[in-house]
């Protein structure tokens, strides 16, 4: 009796420390409260006095880490950082899986979402969104169009790579009940756009949808190998994802990108990635 | 079902997905990669093995490799390498047709638990005294044959336990085939809630079933390690407990 009582203390004991090692470990660093406002609207308090922003940084050319480099950049990046100017707060970005970004927002693992995400009807009953530019999809095939496809319908049968939770695997399952229904589309999801394309380029898959200006950009970097297919095709805003209860935060950002606008800066970040057409005035 | 603190967990929509076509594919697909490579696996657990301890050189140390590559290498690393590493590599169009992705990690999963039970039947060979060798020797048999015979049959009892362990590990590490594109059960509750939101909801579908799994393949473990226990002291276990309390004048095996 006493033997098995012992040996459960101690297990119990190491357990406990492993616990509390973990905690120590693994714990935030305390809020330092809010952060005073330059000129221009009201700031709520942000951890830290920076505005955290969660993002699939895999999308070239809208948000990606240059090739060796920790620094995220790209048209989401330099809107964020104007952004942060006008509200004079830091802005920093935090790497996030795609498929569970609305939860991380939900989970307040940070502040807002820009991450090239379009407005749905979904995904606005779950957050707010500030829509900040128009983009649409493209469709990316090898060079020379081999399966001869100009529209979406052309993809019945075929294989076609996207990234898990985006728009364009549900374009390519409302295909499936619907136009392609005799002749469905495989779809294969993968985590990030990159090994999407990656499977386009060895062969694993037909075509990959996904924005237009990523297509644009995988095209372009690809040695001649990918091509993007036509225009690009159902254009909708992208949004800065909030919680639905951060409305101080929402109409300081809104005040914020509207001063861009009139301003120019707006206009100007969009002609430096060359996306003009994307814009929201 | 809101708590004080603000819990925010629907139960029901755990209902609803716990059979969904989608779950019970991904489970279906889980269970198929995890049997087949394990099978393999062991396959080439048994023939590395007894290289592993042969008295020609050439055969030790192709094993010798074998193991150190494949255990000193993220599981990870070696499906993305498979599949699109040698994809990319290999510019032949029939290559890249029968390389498909699914394939792809069954062969990656098979060949990893390869190197594993490498280790684990060598060392279950090892486990077993000389003196039976020399026994099988004398007896007019060859190396090959008093393996077949004599050894393996005897490391049996000690390979089971570890190799049970190996399988339901297994079945969890098929999850991060996902990053491939295969369907299986982690991806198929990702899809999911990457669709309606419920992340909680669906994770918890998602271990239900791996619980479910895992317990029914440990529970044939201890049937397989009793019936390897041959002559010794046998385990009394819920298969053989059933089997006493079910079948009419049933006794134990």
């Amino acid at each position: 009796m006493k033997r098995w009582l012992r040996r459960s203390l101690f297990l119990a004991c190491v357990l406990l420390l492993a616990t509390f090692a973990a905690m120590a470990c693994g714990g935030e660093e305390e809020e330092e409260g809010g952060v005073t406002p330059g000129a221009g609207a009201a700031v709520p308090e942000l951890e830290d006095g920076t505005l955290q922003i969660l993002s699939d940084i895999a999308y070239a050319p809208i948000e990606f880490y240059e090739a060796g480099s920790n620094e995220a950049k790209g048209l989401d990046v330099d809107l964020a950082n104007a952004l942060g100017e006008k509200l004079d707060v830091k802005v920093e970005f935090i790497n996030t899986g795609f498929d569970g970004i609305i939860a991380a927002l939900q989970g307040e693992d940070g502040d807002v979402i820009m991450s090239s995400m379009t407005i749905t009807p979904d995904r606005e009953a779950e957050i707010d969104f500030i829509p900040y530019a128009d983009v649409g999809t493209g469709i990316l095939v090898k060079s020379g169009n081999p399966e001869d496809i100009a529209k979406l319908e052309d993809l019945c049968g075929l294989t076609v790579a996207v990234q898990e939770g985006t728009i364009q695997q549900d374009m390519l399952d409302d295909l499936n009940a619907d136009a392609c229904s005799d002749n469905k589309i495989d779809v294969v999801t993968f985590d990030q756009n990159p090994l999407a394309v990656e499977e386009l380029r060895v062969g694993g898959a037909d075509a990959v949808l996904a924005d237009f200006p990523v297509a644009l950009n995988d095209a372009n970097q690809s040695d001649g190998e990918l091509e993007v297919v036509g225009e690009q095709f159902d254009a909708a805003p992208y949004g800065i994802g909030l919680r639905k209860d951060s409305t101080e935060l929402k109409s300081a950002l809104e005040h914020a990108l509207k001063e861009m606008k009139d301003d120019g800066t707006y206009a100007s970040i969009l002609k430096d990635w060359g996306l003009e057409s994307a814009s929201l005035e | 079902m809101v708590l004080a603190i603000g819990i925010r967990f629907d139960p029901s929509v755990v209902w609803e997905f716990l059979f969904n076509g989608v779950i019970l594919r991904g489970a279906r697909e889980t269970i198929w990669i995890a049997l087949i490579a394990q099978t393999v696996g062991i396959l080439l657990g048994m023939v590395f093995a007894v290289m592993r301890v042969s008295r020609n050189p050439a055969a030790r140390g192709a094993s010798g490799f074998y193991v150190w590559f494949v255990r000193g290498t993220p599981v990870l690393l070696q499906l993305l390498l498979v599949s699109f590493g040698l994809r990319q590599m290999i510019d032949n169009e029939m290559f890249r047709e029968v390389l498909t992705r699914w394939r792809a990690a069954v062969i990656t999963f098979s060949v990893n638990e390869g190197a594993y039970m490498t280790e684990i039947v060598r060392a279950g060979i090892q486990s077993i005294p000389s003196g039976q060798m020399d026994a099988a020797r004398s007896l007019g048999m060859t190396n090959l044959q008093a393996m077949r015979r004599v050894i393996l049959p005897q490391a049996l009892r000690v390979i089971i336990p570890p190799t049970g362990n190996e399988f339901i590990a297994m079945l969890k590490n098929t999850s991060i085939a996902f990053a491939i594109g295969v369907l299986e059960l982690s991806s198929a509750a990702r899809r999911i809630y990457a669709d309606n939101f419920k992340v909680m909801e669906l994770l918890v579908v998602a271990a239900i079933w791996y619980l479910a799994m895992t317990t029914v393949f440990s529970l044939l473990q201890a049937e397989a390690e009793a019936w390897a226990s041959a002559g010794r002291e046998r385990p009394k276990t819920l298969g053989s407990l059933l089997v006493r309390a079910l079948v009419p004048g049933g006794r134990e095996r």
